[in-house]
């Protein structure tokens, strides 16, 4: 297990190594010049040059590079902005404070609402695939099934936007949604994400209960699980422990994947709800060329994509002893 | 500054021609009558809008408190909506009208706007005892310092301050805001090459503070409208104690009746009460909420739903510059139940079709094209008469002194003239030309082009579409070798005052440069010459009135266009809601949060 986890960690360091290397050499091919936006209106070519050099501009790009990749270690000192602390992920001259003061501020709002969310579809998801395969063929197998493929069908903009007309707007049954932090109010927490979170499932509680379905379908028709049968076992043990965890080797990986992507960043749930999370703010980034911005967000999505792909190889060993990591 | 067309792109454009407003910050007070918030005109093309009054004030008029609307009630907490956050805090920085909105919260200067009854308004003294006394033919201006003016520490604001705060706006850092009182104490377009700012220790001989309150300005020239220009957000008061220079863009000073206490940039601001600011002494600001709470990032389609719905919270919410979202427009003006919360206002800003007369060198092509212009079908494709009003002027009405005229008939005949074009056309150098017209390249303008395009073929022109991309397009129409013969540009003015449009849209022809038509004409600059150097502020609004119409008639460098109208809505429990006509925001100065 050790050796699996050195040898996936170092892979993921060289594989977010190079996504920073892309993303930062990338941003210098665009016809974008971050030393005018931070310049101002009124910039006579001098300023323009001392705006370079305090951005750090002036350098070949692959000396800028490392100077950010040493940033995260040692920290940066800017000119006339003062010292950004390690793990330094750059100073933006949008927002004009060091990026990981922002990106702390935004991520709370994001890791909420892709952890509520994730619980309700993981939850909703897994339970109605697996009652749907257990009644296959009857009735509430052919409801979960239509229903999943609506669910499947649907976009969260459109979904969204109409909980939000009907719900908040027109009957007032809910609030506008708004993120309260957890550790002030958790019923306010709740209440302020709870039309996101039903409205992200909705969608998201489709592609698990037809992946659940299909897979306990599969499952059930497995040698173990006849033989478990056979030896007369309870059928809530047979179902429970051993036909569920052959399904959720599937699960598992697609919701690793998942929720990778959204604490990337739901973009279009944040802004379909008028949220501040990690989504909007790399928007942002992209539309104000906001380089050090684009960094951190680009580098927070790929971390969070490949964190979880290690989480879901450990797991896969966890829930089916077959798995054996080596 | 959502949605709308090529306003939006002004702004997105760096200010570089835009609404680079700032214009005359902050009205005021109040007259002691509702706003006229209560009754909203219908939207046809029978609407209309009075532009407003600005006179200058006494030293009566600058004393405080501001006239309060009534029913006003003291206390509770507003919140404001907006899509975008304020890029800049720093008073020296600021020169949109967002911005300056927002400021008259916690920035004062030596003058501002005071709303003396509905749209009228005096420019008085702010932190000055009145709005400024000129002498040598307004070469010396002198301002004296109110008693009791405090910083939000309780310090006292002092003559000193605003000479150092004159001083800064030389520093490298400003780098944003305006630049007429720098270049009118040093005599220097460039004014940053005749002084570098105060930092080094190195002080500027053309600002004299004989005592702790009084400031006198000598300027190189007459400015008979100084006072105006320090009505400027740019030019509101920062402490020399408390001046941290590029940090103090995010840290700003509170000399208003509010302070900052967090802001989250893009998401969220909150401001509380200044303890130290003294209702007694301002006469613009009434300051009655406890607390302001600001939410950025949301989009005007929800925040306009938002309103419609008013529902909890959102109650005492409103927005300073989110406008109806174009899709709930006609509904919104449908809706009576609406009525008692919407308000209405032209833009104050200037939009036009500029000719390039480098290249479009017959006035009879020029005034041809003015003729024929199919204003009427615009106006359709952005949105109808309840979206904008037809313009014939170069200044916009809320300018002092403004004249309407009409000298091409496009009030009268607004789908365009077609048979008198003709004639014109046929009378000119080359009845068939071809002219090069650069837009922007949006779905709306695309659609706009045709329509011009069409339009023009009737008379004879074959119209060459030039599609340009967003990010480049003011760098590519401001040029001088731009290769096009027609291209659209806004400005906005700086102060109601003429002196601020037409010096600047017709002033250097350079690269980059404001005067996108190329206007050289001797006898133009020597009467805009003659103009600003009048000491008397009315014979001068006429004058520019005067040369409105004559540039109009004898050059015809522009095809006016549209004046958006903007149509705000707010919370029920909003009072005091109010569109500043020169800010074109929802004045903060004198709302109240009504009681349950």
């Amino acid at each position: 297990m050790l050796a699996f986890l050195t040898r996936r960690t170092i892979g993921a360091a060289v594989t977010l190594l190079i996504i920073a290397a892309v993303t930062f050499f990338l941003f210098f091919a665009v016809p974008a010049d971050p030393a005018r936006l931070a310049c101002g209106k009124v910039c006579p070519p001098e300023l323009l040059e001392q705006a370079r050099r305090n951005l750090g501009l002036d350098a070949p790009v692959w000396q800028q590079f490392v100077a950010w990749l040493a940033g995260l270690v040692a920290g940066r000192d800017y000119e006339g902005l003062g010292h950004c602390p390690a793990p330094c992920l750059g100073y933006s001259f949008v927002n004009r404070e060091p990026v990981l003061e922002t990106i702390l501020d935004r991520l709370p709002l994001t890791l909420s609402l892709t952890f509520g969310a994730a619980v309700l579809f993981l939850l909703f998801g897994v339970g109605t695939g697996v009652v749907a395969a257990l009644r296959r063929g009857r009735p509430l197998d052919k409801i979960a099934s239509v229903a999943s493929l609506i669910g499947a069908s649907v976009q969260i903009y459109f979904v969204g936007t109409l909980a939000m007309y009907f719900l908040v707007y027109q009957w007032q049954i809910l609030d506008q949604p708004r993120y309260v932090p957890l550790t002030e109010d958790p019923i306010g927490w709740a209440y302020g994400l709870l039309l996101p979170w039903v409205v992200l499932s909705l969608i998201f509680t489709a592609n698990y209960t037809r992946i659940t379905r299909s897979t306990m379908v599969e499952q059930l028709t497995e040698d173990y699980v006849r033989t478990a049968v056979a030896k007369g076992l309870p059928r809530r043990t047979v179902v429970g422990r051993f036909a569920l965890r052959g399904t959720l080797i599937p699960v598992v990986t697609i919701f690793g994947v998942d929720l990778g992507h959204l604490i990337g960043g739901a973009i279009i749930t944040e802004t379909t709800f008028g949220l501040q999370g990690i989504g909007r703010l790399a928007v942002r980034a992209v539309t104000d060329s906001d380089l050090p911005m684009l960094m951190a967000t680009v580098l927070l999505a790929a971390t969070a994509i490949v964190v979880f792909s290690i989480i879901v190889d450990v797991l896969y060993a966890v829930i089916d002893p077959r798995v054996r990591l080596s | 500054m959502t949605g709308r067309r090529r306003s939006f792109t002004a702004v997105a454009a760096i200010g570089v021609l835009a609404f680079a407003v700032a214009c005359a910050p902050g009205n005021a007070g109040g007259g002691g009558s509702t706003p006229a918030s209560s009754a909203p005109a219908p939207a046809s093309d029978t609407e209309t809008f009075t532009p407003p009054k600005v006179t200058i004030g006494t030293a009566e008029d600058s004393k405080g408190p501001a006239p309060a609307p009534e029913g006003v009630v003291r206390g509770g907490t507003v919140t404001m909506l907006d899509r975008d956050d304020f890029a800049h805090l720093d008073p020296g920085q600021i020169y949109l009208n967002t911005e300056s909105n927002m400021a008259l919260l916690y920035a004062r200067g030596l003058t501002g706007y005071k709303r003396v009854g509905p749209n009228e308004y005096k420019l008085v003294g702010d932190l000055a005892t009145d709005p400024g006394t000129p002498s040598d033919g307004g070469r010396t201006w002198t301002f004296t310092l109110k008693d009791g003016v405090k910083w939000q520490d309780g310090s006292p604001i002092t003559s000193e301050d605003v000479k150092w705060t004159m001083e800064r706006l030389f520093a490298p850092h400003i780098t944003y805001g305006p630049a007429y009182i720098q270049q009118w104490l040093t005599g220097e377009e460039d004014y940053k090459k005749a002084y570098g700012g105060p930092y080094g220790g190195k002080r500027l001989d053309s600002i004299e503070t004989p005592d702790e309150k009084t400031v006198v300005f000598r300027f190189k020239e007459p400015h008979a409208d100084a006072n105006f220009a320090l009505a400027m957000t740019g030019y509101a008061i920062v402490p020399k104690a408390k001046d941290t220079k590029e940090k103090y863009d995010k840290e700003p000073f509170s000399s208003g009746p509010y302070v900052i206490t967090s802001h989250t940039p893009d998401k969220s601001m909150e401001l509380e009460r200044n303890p130290h600011w003294d209702p007694a002494t301002d006469p613009i600001r009434g300051g009655y909420p406890d607390k302001w709470r600001f939410e950025f990032g949301q989009e005007r389609l929800q925040i306009t739903d938002r309103f419609i719905a008013d529902a909890g919270g959102d109650k005492t919410a409103l927005s300073f510059y989110a406008w109806v979202a174009p899709e709930r427009l006609q509904q919104v003006l449908k809706d009576e139940n609406l009525k008692s919360r919407m308000l209405r206002q032209p833009s104050p800003y200037g939009n036009y079709y500029y000719f390039n007369l480098d290249r479009v060198k017959d006035i009879k092509h020029r005034q041809a094209i003015n003729i024929a212009w199919p204003t009427r079908q615009l106006q359709q494709l952005e949105g109808g008469p309840a979206a904008n009003v037809i313009s014939t002027t170069i200044l916009n009405p809320v300018v002092a002194g403004w004249q309407d005229y009409d000298v091409f008939g496009m009030k009268a005949k607004p789908e365009g003239d077609i048979e008198r074009a003709k004639q014109l056309m046929a009378e000119s150098s080359d009845p068939n030309p071809t002219i090069v017209y650069a837009y922007n390249q949006t779905p709306i303008e695309e659609r706009k082009t045709v329509v011009i395009k069409n339009q023009l073929a009737k008379i004879g022109i074959n119209v060459v579409p030039k599609p340009l991309a967003r990010k480049t397009y003011y760098d590519q129409i401001s040029k001088v070798d731009n290769g096009f013969d027609l291209y659209w540009g806004g400005w906005g003015q700086d102060w109601p005052s003429g002196s601020t449009v037409l010096p600047v849209i017709f002033g250097p022809v350079r690269d980059g440069g404001y005067n996108l038509s190329h206007l050289r004409d001797p006898e133009i600059d020597a009467e805009m010459k003659r103009i600003l150097e009048l000491a008397d502020a009315n014979e001068a609004n006429a004058a520019w009135a005067a040369l409105d119409k004559r540039i109009m008639e004898t050059i015809t460098p522009i095809v006016p266009d549209l004046n958006d109208i903007g149509t705000m809505l707010y919370g029920s429990r909003i009072g005091g809601a109010e569109i500043d006509p020169q800010l074109w925001n929802v004045s903060p100065n004198l709302i109240y949060v009504k009681p349950q």
